[in-house]
């Protein structure tokens, strides 16, 4: 615990810094309130009208998401392998060929059915 | 958990620096002036960061750049600063107050504590306390340092989703699409470190390039270089490209992209501190990649070659000057390729991150490992499993090589068809079109005797 | 530097298992590469193949004898009931499959808006999802793996391989594909819900046992005193997760629906397959990790078992809907078969009983996918005649067809010279020896409205009167053909001579669940 307690001073110091920052900018500045201002800036056009929630948006996006949560479990498989690498062994280095393996199969299927492709 | 924590074995005479075992043990108040010094470092980091890339951008493109506030415009950021904090500070309507407020804290907290791990210095004594120049140290200081990416991404993705505005949630889905696409092949990047390394420890890390080792080949001993960044090329190669994803920079700052998003999603956020924070966070984020780059591939606060021969190189506080020196350059390196390269496409982007960078890091991954293998344990069965794996990569990169110089041709004829119908019918398109063989079309007309218009 | 030791695996005891996963990700890459004209041809072969070389495997490691330690570390246990559940889930996994074959079971396009343009489009160039073959056999791995894995985390895996993708393959029916999309969506959700109960379960269990392994739990019961309240909140809500995917009331809601939204081919394996699988790794949960406590769970097994009777026959009257009505029965099916799991007692005891409920899984497992075979046969213009009415008078117009499917429901019922009436036979004959009269004379009752829901479409359709436009039947392919015969047959001879099958199940429940 002592090895994280210095993290939680750091935090605590950028926290202050940055909430303080934020919450003094409503004093600091003028106050010239004007409806416009307000809007939504859009390029000077009305702003489009949003949905609460923020509506509906592309499926790439959940797309992306998603592959970067198997990937990302799969580096977060890889660094115990590789710091424990010389204590495994050649059998880590096959069981990692093969887990490797079964995840690029699932990445050529992506692959293939453009599932990375962005137009 | 215990494997992860493996000491360094004999640290030898010239002692390669801390190691995990230095860590924990400094009184609160020691704590407290490294987290004070570090949250300084970074402020006003960030301060002359943003006027050093102003300067050099300047020069670069043969200007002056700043030069009103103070000598040499060094005053120019804070001016800036406290512009910033006096201008009225905009809550739009439509906007989800709560988040609309934390998603600049959100973004900027864990900027700073990433470089909590960042180690700047071997052991030192600072006010009789004996303490290495490093906030902390962890078992997983690497895990620290990605986890912390990865709540940044947070801030983006709620800034613009707060924001209740077209621009700015396009921007902040795009902007943490490209984060995160980065962040795997960057996670990936580090792989080869650890195989290396064998440990998460960021000080240890350091350590372990102190000194490159040899490699026998039959009665040869061959010296191996000791920093990362020669020893594992690709890696690192790879880890420079994902920085500049990872942060948003030139040329992957589509977030920003003026063109079509404005200012991506802190579109809403106008010229307050609120903004100020979001510039803050680029910064430290900058700061925290180069740091790492440094720790990881660069021999951390070791001196490079020619100083290490000095004896007090590499004790004492030396080793700070070597470390700021290392982030000056990596930042200078920023500037530079913000000078020198455009914008790329969102497409190409995503498509270099996913099918380029991802399956060479594994490709690479698996080389490092099998190679690695062979010193642990010298059996033909890892040969041939090497063998295998070096088949297996180059036949499916030739198989996909194979199919998209196909496709390539196929659309290179395309457009060549395209062309020469144009070219014979230039409305063809159904567009008033000029034929496309008059003489300031470059390249199109190779057949016919071209003479350069100068541009008036 | 210390070595990691590398766990010893026993591939061979293993290589069912890992000849279906394999295919199935052998089949991901016949999605990714082959082209879209090639894939059906290669998915078939790869995918009946590698399920007859599995039922292969099994069959010669029963020769060779069967494990007495559990494999993998302890992770796995191939013991004999194993054995026996995964040569049953084999078979049935693959005669679902030749039904799963047949073209028109599936969307076009899954991810189209039913009823718009992409849809008519994707169905106009001849787009099919091949994907069901690698899905069903990921799905089917899973079902291997369930109720043979010896520690809760395996098991939670596995029926998460299991489920995950069965919620997709329920997505895909071609027609009424609101009611399919529904019945994903609630299959997934609850399935989720269920999932976390059985996670939250294992979390409470491994705080009391300081393991996760089934054997070590058991041994910890007799260890740990006065950590009452994490076993029993552990046990009840893993007994939770368990119960609703064999959909034992008051868990039972999603079945009827998802039984009425999947293509009826996958629900066919649902059936038959799932059902086989969760009450494996419910046996195995309840009689090897907390079988020492069988004194305070079976009061509770006893009033799920009723309900679960009860609710599965009373509401099955009320449908009007084959498929929601053939859902409530297997409800009711999944009572009796609890009846049998209530019945624990001495080695010999649990081993009658155990060997009941093997043979009844199998038995019912058959007659339920040639039910549902039997009901992708007889269609409407939009698809399968679904509403009970439109079954009337069907003995009139193809007598083969209903006869079967009358023979069918009576095997359901328990109707003597079928195959059912022994494996409820065998079940209630357990029950009474392990003193559960009272559960059994509920059984009965319970078996008795059942036959009058079954004796009731046997009459709509051989004492009514056809309706003038009523569904047509198609002729059925060679595999909708095969798996009807192969089942009838089955039920036949099972309900004849039922001894060699009950032999094996006796065999196999003989060494009971290694620890």
């Amino acid at each position: 615990m002592e090895l994280y307690a210095p993290i939680l001073v750091l935090a605590v110091l950028a926290a202050g810094f940055a909430v303080f920052s934020v919450s003094v900018a409503p004093f600091t500045g003028p106050k010239r309130w004007n409806r416009a201002k307000l809007d939504a800036y859009e390029c000077g056009i009305e702003p489009t009208p949003q949905p609460v929630g923020g509506g509906r948006f592309p499926l790439k996006y959940m797309i992306t998401a998603m592959l970067f949560i198997v990937f990302d479990i799969e580096i977060i498989f890889l660094y115990p392998w590789a710091v424990a690498f010389d204590q495994l062994g050649v059998f880590g280095l096959i069981e990692m060929v093969l887990f490797i393996v079964t995840v690029l199969v699932a990445y050529a299927y992506v692959w293939r059915r453009r599932g990375l492709d962005w137009d | 958990m215990t494997f992860l924590v493996s000491p360094v074995a004999n640290p030898g005479p010239t002692s390669p620096g801390p190691t995990l075992a230095d860590f924990g043990h400094d009184p609160l108040w020691i704590s407290i002036i490294k987290a004070v010094f570090l949250f300084v470092f970074l402020m006003v980091g960030v301060l002359m960061g943003v006027w050093t890339e102003r300067k050099l951008i300047s020069r670069m493109q043969h200007r002056y750049g700043p030069n009103r506030a103070g000598k040499f415009g060094l005053l120019q950021t804070v001016a800036d600063g406290l512009k910033m904090g006096l201008k009225e500070d905009l809550m739009p309507r439509k906007v989800d107050k709560l988040l609309y407020f934390l998603a600049p804290v959100i973004i900027a907290v864990p900027a700073f504590l990433a470089f909590s791990v960042i180690p700047f210095g071997p052991v030192v004594s600072m006010f009789g306390v004996k303490t290495p120049l490093q906030l902390t140290d962890l078992p997983v200081a690497v895990l620290l340092i990605l986890a912390m990416a990865s709540i940044g991404v947070y801030g983006i993705v709620l800034a613009g989703w707060a924001s209740r505005s077209p621009y700015a949630i396009l921007g902040g889905l795009r902007s943490s699409a490209q984060v995160v696409s980065y962040e795997i092949a960057m996670g990936l990047s580090f792989v080869a470190v650890f195989l290396y390394a064998g440990t998460l420890s960021t000080s240890e890390i350091v350590a372990k390039q102190a000194d490159g080792g040899s490699f026998a080949l039959g009665s040869l001993n061959i010296p191996l270089p000791s920093w990362y960044a020669v020893l594992l090329i690709p890696s690192f190669l790879i880890y420079v490209l994902t920085m500049l994803g990872e942060t948003n920079r030139v040329p992957f700052d589509l977030p920003e992209g003026e063109g079509e998003l404005v200012g991506g999603f802190h579109t809403e956020y106008s010229s307050s501190l609120k903004f100020a924070m979001f510039m803050l966070a680029e910064y430290v984020n900058v700061f925290v990649v180069s740091g790492v780059a440094t720790t990881l591939f660069l021999g951390g606060w070791r001196a490079p070659w020619p100083i290490s021969l000095w004896d007090g190189a590499n004790v004492g506080w030396w080793p700070m000057l070597w470390f700021f020196a290392k982030l000056v350059l990596l930042f200078c390196f920023f500037v530079w390729v913000r000078a020198s390269l455009p914008r790329v496409r969102y497409d190409q982007l995503m498509h270099f991150g996913w099918k380029v960078l991802i399956p060479l890091n594994l490709a690479w991954i698996l080389m490092v490992a099998s190679f690695r293998a062979l010193r642990v344990d010298n059996s033909p069965l890892v040969i041939v499993l090497m063998a295998i794996v070096v088949v297996g990569a180059l036949g499916v990169y030739f198989r996909f090589d194979t199919v998209l110089q196909r496709r390539r041709e196929q659309r290179a004829a395309q457009e060549a068809e395209e062309f020469d119908q144009l070219r014979d019918q230039p409305t063809a398109g159904g567009f008033p079109v000029p034929a496309l063989d008059l003489p300031h079309y470059h390249g199109a007309t190779t057949g016919l005797n071209r003479k350069e218009v100068p541009s008036a | 530097m210390n070595t990691i030791t590398a766990p010893a695996i026993e591939y061979l005891q293993l290589a069912p298992l890992l000849i279906v996963f394999g295919a199935g990700i052998l089949g991901v890459l016949v999605e990714a590469f082959a082209p879209r004209y090639l894939r059906r041809a290669m998915h078939i072969p790869l995918t009946l193949l590698s399920l007859a070389g599995a039922f292969a495997l099994v069959i010669v490691q029963t020769i060779k004898g069967v494990p007495t330690k559990p494999s993998a570390m302890g992770a796995v246990a191939v013991d004999g009931p194993t054995l026996f559940i995964w040569g049953t889930i084999l078979v049935l996994a693959f005669i679902s499959l030749l039904l799963l074959n047949d073209e028109d079971h599936f969307v076009p396009a899954a991810s189209a808006v039913p009823g718009s343009a992409e849809e008519e489009r994707a169905l106009i160039e001849g787009n099919v999802h091949t994907e069901v073959y690698p899905l069903a056999l990921f799905a089917i791995g899973g079902m291997l793996l369930f109720p043979a894995s010896n520690d809760l985390l395996i098991m939670f895996v596995a029926l998460e391989v299991m489920s995950l993708p069965l919620y997709l393959l329920c997505g895909l029916a071609r027609r009424r594909r609101l009611l399919s999309q529904e019945s994903a969506m609630k299959y997934f959700l609850l399935g989720a819900f269920s999932s976390a109960f059985f996670l939250y379960g294992t979390a409470l269990l491994y705080g009391y046992a300081g393991s996760v392994d089934l054997a070590k739990i058991s041994t910890a019961l007799s260890a740990n005193v006065g950590q009452d309240a994490l076993l029993f909140t552990g046990a009840a809500l893993l007994g939770v997760g368990l119960l609703f995917k064999i959909g034992a009331a008051p868990f039972q809601a999603w079945k009827p629906d998802v039984y009425q939204g999947a293509p009826t081919p996958v629900t066919a394996l649902m059936a038959s397959g799932t059902l086989v699988a969760a009450f494996g790794a419910l046996l195995r949960v309840f009689w090897v990790a907390i079988g020492e406590l069988d004194w305070d769970w079976s009061p509770i097994m006893w009033g799920v078992a009723i309900l679960t009777m009860v609710v599965g026959a009373i509401l099955a009257i009320t449908q009007t809907d084959i498929k929601r009505m053939l859902a409530y029965s297997s409800i009711a099916h999944a009572g009796f078969l609890l009846v049998g799991v209530v019945a624990i007692g001495d080695a010999k005891q649990n081993a009658t009983a155990l060997a009941a409920i093997l043979f009844y899984l199998a038995v019912y497992g058959i007659a339920s996918i040639g039910a549902f075979a039997i009901v992708t046969m007889v269609r409407d213009a939009g698809g399968e005649a679904w509403h009970l009415s439109r079954w009337a008078g069907l003995g009139k117009r193809s007598p083969k067809l209903a006869g079967l499917f009358a023979f069918f429901l009576l095997a359901f019922a328990g109707i003597p010279l079928t195959s059912g009436f022994f494996g409820k036979y065998a079940v209630f004959q357990a029950a009474v020896a392990g003193g559960a009269v009272q559960l059994v004379v509920v059984g009965v009752v319970a078996s008795a409205v059942a036959a009058f829901f079954y004796v009731r479409v046997i009459v709509l359709m051989f004492f009514n009167d056809p309706a003038p436009d009523g569904p047509t039947v198609v002729l059925p392919s060679w595999g909708t053909a095969s798996v009807v015969g192969f089942a009838a047959l089955a039920t036949v001879v099972l309900g004849v001579f039922p001894q060699p099958v009950l032999d094996l199940a006796q065999s196999a429940a003989g060494s009971l669940f290694v620890r």
